[in-house]
């Protein structure tokens, strides 16, 4: 065969590769990602959060938390207890986060990556936003019950570089979300579960687990309780208003 | 089965049993658990006790310890209990709410028993809508983005650098809150007016009596960059301006800065005579710093602080060198004079925690280090650029037991007799908590 027959020859079985892909192709990544972040998060709601951190011998710490949310990337957490973190207020407004500490008496900039509580969820994991506000989708890949989203971070300023969530065909939710960084590592493994009607149309898991190949061992566990709807002003998304969140329980 | 793997299967086994004696409910049942601390109280009340146990081995013929022990025959080291209890409460009705936080102590070492019980703030607050809060009260501002100094702070007492989080008191004034959030580049505004009086029986350290103090921060969230811009009226103190900023650069980095204008300020200088001066000037002070924290979770503070009205060099030796005459003078003739007026100076900008002009501030430490979550190892530098002289503190921190905060702290002063560190009371301070909250 001469190299202009083997240079065609491969041409057309590159044609009938991608022609065979095609269907995959069809599907629409970032409309599957819209509606998981619709099924997750209603567009304004208040919740209460148990999170607990478990260390290898079994050993827990808890932290109770209110949280209200506000559109795609609005979103404030207030510390009830342990006693030590009481007060402890939390911001994210888009990629600025802020952290309240009574003692300290101001708000200081947080970064994405840090983590507020120790263990494997970091302050992303807690004050997450949607993710089509921080991720494109780069691929996506059919299998009998889930699509495989490949999600690319929007900038620099997210905590994880890529994400590769495995969704529910039949309810659109979450199951697995795997974070790696820029480098290709794996940073830690979030499991979706307990599907729960928390009323007024909201549906979804009540229940995120994390582990992390960094942290072999230890298991962070996220437990929403109470998910309602309710309006707030934006001026409660502001670093002024970050000490008296405790304000808006009811 | 090998030697190592009949090991490997105790441990495991071992492991799982101390698992299972935890009594540690599976996650899928956690959905059901009811979560207790959901129902909001009128009245919440909390706060810490604290043992703190300090050794401190003493710098002999430094001028600092010459000024507290000025008898030639004074300790060699000293070891301080301090137990600590602060409370802090809170009581909610609609639309008003009373705040307070209370601070008592009581220490002793070899030379000295010291108590005190104080009100660090009690405020009324009224908030009838978010964006409006009107408060009235003895309350602790905190304005300035730096870690360990705050340049513009012009309505807060100074931070203990080396303890930059605890709690401080108060003044008393009146503020107003006003807050708008936007669409578009400019997300927030907001601003904060103050009236503070100072009288003999109200702020009276704030600064001189009889002035109804005016100052203001307007603060600004514009292209994901906080600003904030800071005036205090002249009266009780001089007037003075300024701004502050921070952002974040990427996902692991902020970057902030200060800058203030303070007018005429005024200071007691030594001369090289060993005469004091009161100078008037204008001054400058600013700082720089950044926070990184690597993929390994080490944190880096890093900050640049110029302290516009600090002393030079020249005008701190002048400062020692009069100590150490007043010290000479006192041993050898038991006159007084000399050593009061270098104590009243040690009382003023001499005698605080950094009295200089420039210093560099470093700190670094681990979260979770060694794979120990809630440990945090960190280690901090503090030093003043001009002298040479500095501070380095190491420290260990653990929070993992519920409630219980225990912290060890090792502080050790490097620097020549005249210089900024090395003239400080204690070459060497070893330092432990506890504190329980509840």
């Amino acid at each position: 065969m001469s190299r202009r027959s083997c240079r065609t020859f491969i041409t057309a079985v590159l044609c009938l590769l991608l022609g065979a892909a095609a269907p995959a192709w069809a599907i629409d990544g970032t409309e599957i990602l819209r509606q998981v972040d619709h099924n997750l998060e209603p567009q304004s709601y208040e919740q209460y959060r148990k999170l607990t951190n478990i260390e290898p011998d079994g050993s827990r710490k808890e932290y109770l938390l209110y949280m209200v949310k506000k559109g795609r990337d609005r979103i404030v957490a207030l510390f009830l207890s342990p006693a030590s973190d009481k007060g402890r207020a939390t911001l994210r407004l888009g990629e600025n986060m802020w952290l309240y500490i009574p003692n300290v008496g101001r708000p200081i900039r947080i970064t994405s990556l840090q983590s507020v509580v120790g263990g494997v969820f970091n302050n992303a994991d807690i004050l997450r936003v949607d993710y089509s506000a921080e991720y494109n989708v780069a691929s996506v890949k059919e299998q009998p019950d889930a699509y495989i989203l490949s999600l690319k971070a929007k900038s620099n300023e997210v905590a994880y570089d890529r994400l590769r969530m495995t969704v529910s065909k039949k309810t659109l939710l979450p199951r697995t979300v795997e974070a790696y960084a820029a480098s290709g590592l794996l940073i830690k493994t979030l499991h979706y579960s307990g599907v729960k009607d928390f009323g007024g149309g909201i549906v979804r898991p009540s229940i995120l687990e994390t582990d992390s190949p960094l942290y072999k061992g230890y298991k962070s566990v996220m437990v929403d309780v109470q998910v309602r709807k309710r309006a707030f002003p934006d001026e409660v998304f502001t670093l002024n208003y970050l000490s008296r969140v405790q304000d808006l329980r009811r | 089965m090998k030697a190592a793997g009949i090991r490997a299967f105790l441990c495991c086994a071992l492991l799982v049993m101390h698992g299972t004696a935890q009594g540690a409910p599976p996650i899928a049942e956690a959905d059901s658990i009811t979560i207790p601390g959901i129902e909001k109280q009128p009245f919440e009340l909390g706060g810490y006790v604290e043992f703190r146990q300090e050794d401190s081995i003493l710098n002999r013929g430094a001028p600092s310890y010459e000024l507290n022990y000025p008898a030639p025959s004074g300790p060699d080291r000293l070891d301080r209990s301090t137990g600590t209890l602060q409370l802090k409460g809170k009581y909610s009705h609609g639309i008003v709410s009373f705040n307070f936080l209370t601070n008592s102590y009581v220490a002793q070492d070899q030379t000295s028993y010291q108590r005190d019980n104080k009100f660090f703030e009690a405020y009324l607050s009224l908030k009838p809508d978010p964006d409006f809060t009107l408060e009235a009260g003895k309350k602790t501002l905190d304005w300035g983005k730096g870690y360990a100094w705050n340049p513009v702070g012009f309505v807060q007492r100074p931070k203990d650098p080396n303890d930059p989080t605890l709690a401080r008191e108060g003044y008393t004034f009146v503020a107003a809150d006003f807050i708008r959030s936007f669409n578009g580049p400019l997300q927030t505004v907001a601003f904060t007016p103050v009236l503070l009086p100072v009288n003999a029986d109200v702020n009276s350290d704030f600064g001189k009596p009889g002035y109804l103090n005016v100052a203001g921060k307007l603060y600004l969230l514009y292209r994901d960059t906080d600003i904030d811009l800071v005036y205090l009226s002249g009266g009780s103190k001089t007037a003075r301006f300024g701004l502050d900023f921070s952002r974040n650069v990427g996902s692991n980095m902020e970057v902030h800065g200060e800058w203030a204008y303070l007018s005429n300020m005024q200071q007691q200088v030594v001369n090289t005579a060993g005469q004091v001066n009161l100078q008037q000037e204008n001054v400058e002070s600013y700082l720089f710093g950044l926070r990184y924290l690597t993929e390994e979770q080490t944190t880096y503070i890093a900050e640049y602080y110029h302290n516009g009205s600090g002393f030079s060099g020249s005008e701190a030796t002048n400062f020692y060198r009069l100590v150490d005459n007043a010290v000479a003078r006192y041993q050898a003739t038991g006159d007084t004079s000399l050593l009061q007026n270098a104590q009243a100076l040690s009382q003023s900008a001499y005698g605080g925690p950094t009295p200089m002009r420039n210093y560099l501030y470093f700190r670094a430490s681990r979260q979770d280090a060694f794979g120990v979550v809630y440990f945090t190892p960190a280690v901090t530098l503090m030093a003043d650029i001009e002298d040479k002289s500095f501070s380095l503190t190491p420290e260990l921190l653990y929070t993992g037991i519920n409630n219980i905060e225990l912290r060890a702290r090792l502080y050790l002063l490097y620097g020549d007799h005249f210089s900024d560190f090395g003239s400080k009371q204690n070459s060497a301070k070893f330092e432990v908590y506890a504190r329980y909250y509840f």
